[in-house]
């Protein structure tokens, strides 16, 4: 096990009421509310994983999805080393926002970033297919063509939301102790075992002890 | 909180100018602070200062201030003078320390001092730089015990004291002034006296604790439970003082109504500013709903007009939805489907709020706003902005015994649709007044909040320069949290009960000039409603057709704000926009001692989930206090703002 924490600067951005703040609440608190407020501003949050030996801890930046917004947003990303692009697989207005912010991140974000393309809310198609709007293809193949990972996943019953993280972290060179394993880009399938969920409590709580 | 001077701050300027503030005669300053007075260590006693107790000054202080030229001490007078023009304000070696919980109450003789008084303070700006130092400490006696009670343990060079026997007779006196001032017979005072400061040590005492505990080397948070207990052991018992602080809340409550009756009742014509006086510091449940729309400028305060007025603005709100659901108007799907998906996700927590006929209701006000200000459209927030004036209306259509349960009650089962509608329209009506004052906070690019955020940086900046650059440090930058301050008016930090209770302060901030025009359009032209200067550029909101509510007139309006009338608008906005920035400092400032030893991470954490569900009332009234004193000490400063 290194001692060496790798720090992930992570922007969440897409439409309105897509999941973000939803999908950060899955991922930190393990939790979901049916009624989120909406996100002014950003919200900050924390996490820690473990991945593939290594702690990796998230800084997330959870942007708000309204376009009043959106001129904020580039103060989150400029930093970035990751972001999460989500859209709504039940509104197809929301994937074309989600085409925009791709390009917006190409043209102006750090070349490095990892981008995962995400169509939360899977879950609601479990009983009726019909509410499907956007194609798993059409996901898979935009990710494809712009070289982003991809996910489905629901914020509600957790499915793919940490794998989400896990994925992004696996791509993102670690700061290891011997520094042998600097980038362990695709090296290693995750492993779920090895995430270690002990410390998926509360972004809060480990706030004291944290100096970065 | 703390104001923190660190040595730069805390000059040799300071200390001079000390000499010079007592010769300045009235001032405001001086009558905000009432009997205060802040008086040099050279005037501590001997027994006081041999008091580890009392002893304000600690070793991490001085070394923080070694340029300081001395350190000091709060003492307060022992006599009465209320209205001394002579407040005495000595230089104190501002130490890095102290928080205020100060009785919201003792603010509101305060509230409103007559322009002369507060010019002289402002041109007197020797003054005014001192007593930026000390504004906390004249602010407030609380603090006094603030100190004794936070600086043992570490306080053993008493270098600065106070008279400590003075302080229960001194607090007594304060607090008679206060009531004094709401018109309070004698009785209750002295009761009020010892009960008030009483109630506040229980409230602040959880702050205290978890503050202390997180920096237990260095004395910032008032801790209260001491003089607590002396109180308590000394008097009386626990149970007595609590029967008779019912009593005594009581009591007050009443006299405030009947405040209230006088002003509003049986008048032709309310006086605004008396009703703003009173207002700042809280309106009774009973009176909320028409003093609220009295204080925006929606109900005309002439009273012989008021029910023609609602009848017409309640028929042109339901033309304008006639209108705008009728097939002549195609929907804005947006902006419609957007306010959708935010109505079940405003206030989730408040069960009123996922009643269907309550998401209706709010759909339509939102939704009639957005078109009608397209300029700005609907933007997150406004939807939390709309929910004070919704829920305090409804209000006053339950009985008395259930107005506590208007969170609980679908109002569908006491209401009828007519009456319904009524309430969207004033709560539309005075949304409209509300979000005229902070247009430029919700279009395009959000300059308005953009502009208070800077302000509030800036206001930090000579507030408390060290927080100021811890932030800078840790590269805090303050769009980070502040944002949602500005956007929501602070109304995600508190509980809705808290809010409301703000609300009656920031409501009785709204421009005075929509004030004067109204009165000044009154007696001329009883047949016009009220008008605000745009509503009179615009003229769409008066003429009760349906045509008024066609999307090209609002377009004028969005022109005019750009352009000609920026001016007026400007102008108009001043007051409630200056003093939220105020209310945020004051806020920020609070927690100042815990984010000091804060990391990034830390400290934009603490501020987006700040432990302030719990306030009361007598919290945000503390606070509310606070921004004001900060905003007639640093008047200077705005007129620097952008
Ligand atoms: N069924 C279902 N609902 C979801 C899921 N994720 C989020 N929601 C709901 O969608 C709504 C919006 O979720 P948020 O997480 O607030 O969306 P957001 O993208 O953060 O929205 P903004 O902050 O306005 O940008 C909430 O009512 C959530 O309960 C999901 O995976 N499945
Ligand atoms: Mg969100």
């Amino acid at each position: 096990m290194n001692s060496a924490v790798t720090s992930i600067k992570l922007v969440l951005l897409g439409e309105a009421a897509v999941g973000k703040s939803s999908i950060v609440l899955r991922f930190v608190s393990n939790d979901f509310s049916e009624n989120k407020e909406p996100t002014i501003g950003a919200a900050f949050l924390t996490q820690r994983v473990n991945i593939n030996d290594n702690t990796v801890k998230f800084e997330i930046w959870d942007t708000a999805g309204q376009e009043r917004f959106a001129s904020l947003a580039p103060m989150y990303y400029r930093n970035a080393q990751a972001a999460l692009i989500v859209y709504d697989v039940t509104k197809p207005q929301s994937f074309i926002k989600a085409r925009h912010w791709i390009k917006e991140l190409h043209e102006q974000a750090n070349k490095d970033m990892i981008i995962a393309l995400v169509g939360n809310k899977v879950d609601v198609l479990e009983n009726n297919e019909d509410e499907r709007k956007v194609a798993r293809e059409e996901g898979e193949k935009l990710a494809e063509e712009e070289g982003l990972l991809f996910f489905e996943t629901s914020a509600k019953t957790g499915l793919n939301v940490t794998e989400t993280f896990v994925a992004i972290g696996e791509k993102i060179p670690l700061k290891t102790a011997g520094d042998q394993e600097t980038d362990s880009n695709g090296v290693a399938i995750s492993d779920e075992q090895r995430i270690d969920l002990a410390n998926s409590g509360n972004a809060a709580g480990q706030t004291a002890g944290c100096s970065c | 909180m703390a104001v923190r001077s660190g040595p730069h701050e805390m000059s040799e300027k300071g200390h001079h100018n000390a000499h010079e503030s007592s010769s300045v005669g009235v001032g405001l300053v001086s009558s905000l602070m009432k009997s205060w007075r802040i008086s040099s260590s050279s005037s501590s006693s001997p027994k006081a200062a041999s008091d580890p107790e009392l002893s304000t000054s600690r070793r991490s202080s001085q070394s923080n201030n070694d340029n300081n030229h001395r350190t000091g001490a709060i003492s307060l007078m022992n006599d009465q003078k209320f209205a001394d023009s002579d407040g005495n304000f000595d230089a104190i070696a501002k130490q890095k320390t102290s928080t205020i919980r100060t009785p919201s109450a003792s603010y509101s003789p305060m509230r409103y001092m007559s322009p002369s008084n507060t010019n002289n303070v402002t041109n007197e700006s020797p003054r005014t730089s001192l007593l930026r130092h000390n504004n906390h400490h004249s602010s407030t006696h609380t603090l006094t015990h603030t100190i004794s009670n936070t600086t043992t343990g570490n306080g053993r060079e008493p270098s600065s004291s106070r008279h400590h026997d003075r302080y229960f007779k001194d607090l007594d006196e304060d607090w008679s002034a206060v009531i004094d001032d709401y018109n309070m017979p004698i009785p209750t005072i002295l009761n009020g006296g010892v009960d008030s400061p009483y109630a506040l040590s229980r409230k602040s005492t959880t702050s205290s604790i978890n503050t202390t505990s997180v920096r237990s080397t260095s004395f910032n948070y008032p801790q209260l439970p001491h003089i607590q207990k002396v109180d308590s052991s000394d008097l009386r018992s626990e149970e007595e003082l609590d029967a008779e602080r019912n009593v005594q809340e009581l009591n007050s409550m009443i006299q405030r109504i009947a405040k209230f009756d006088d002003i509003l009742k049986n008048k032709h014509i309310i006086n605004q500013q008396q009703l703003r006086e009173i207002s700042w510091n809280g309106v009774p449940k009973i009176h909320r709903p028409v003093v609220w729309k009295l204080l925006i400028g929606y109900l005309p305060a002439n009273t012989k007009r008021q029910a023609l007025f609602l009848q017409r603005k309640r028929k042109e709100y339901r033309d304008g939805l006639d209108h705008t659901f009728s097939n002549q108007h195609s929907r804005d799907i947006p902006t419609w489907h957007q306010i959708e998906i935010d109505i079940p996700r405003t206030n989730p927590q408040i069960p009123l709020y996922q009643f269907k006929s309550v998401q209706a209701s709010l759909q339509k006000i939102l939704y009639l706003w957005a078109i009608r200000h397209p300029t700005s459209g609907y933007v997150q927030g406004i939807n939390d902005l709309v929910t004070p004036f919704y829920q305090t209306f409804l209000t006053e259509y339950l009985d008395p015994s259930q107005v506590d349960e208007v969170e609980k009650l679908d109002p569908e089962t006491y209401m009828t649709k007519e009456q319904i509608l009524d309430i969207e329209a004033d709560t539309f009506w005075c949304l409209t007044k509300l979000l005229e004052q902070i247009t430029d906070n919700y279009i395009h690019g959000q300059p308005g909040i953009l502009k208070q955020v800077k302000n509030l940086s800036q206001l930090v900046k000579r507030i408390d320069i060290d927080l100021y650059n811890h932030f800078q440090k840790e590269h805090v930058e303050f769009i980070q949290f502040a944002f949602r301050w500005m956007n929501c008016l602070l109304m995600r930090e508190f509980e809705m009960g808290t809010v409301i209770r703000m609300w009656d302060t920031y409501l009785s901030e709204t421009s005075q000039e929509i004030t004067s025009s109204t009165n000044s359009t009154t007696p001329t032209d009883p047949s016009m409603p009220p008008l605000t200067p745009k509503e009179q550029s615009s003229a769409t909101f008066v003429t009760p057709t349906n045509d008024s509510f066609r999307s090209p007139s609002s377009a004028t309006i969005t022109n005019n704000m750009n352009t000609s009338s920026d001016n007026s608008t400007r102008i108009r906005q001043s007051s409630l926009n200056e003093f939220h920035v105020f209310v945020c400092a004051a806020f920020l400032i609070k927690w100042s001692d815990q984010l000091m030893v804060m990391d990034f991470q830390g400290i934009i954490t603490f501020l987006q989930n700040p432990p302030t569900k719990d306030w009361t009332e007598t919290d945000i009234e503390m606070l509310l206090g606070e921004a004001y004193i900060w905003q007639s000490l640093y008047k200077d400063a705005t007129s620097h703002w952008l």
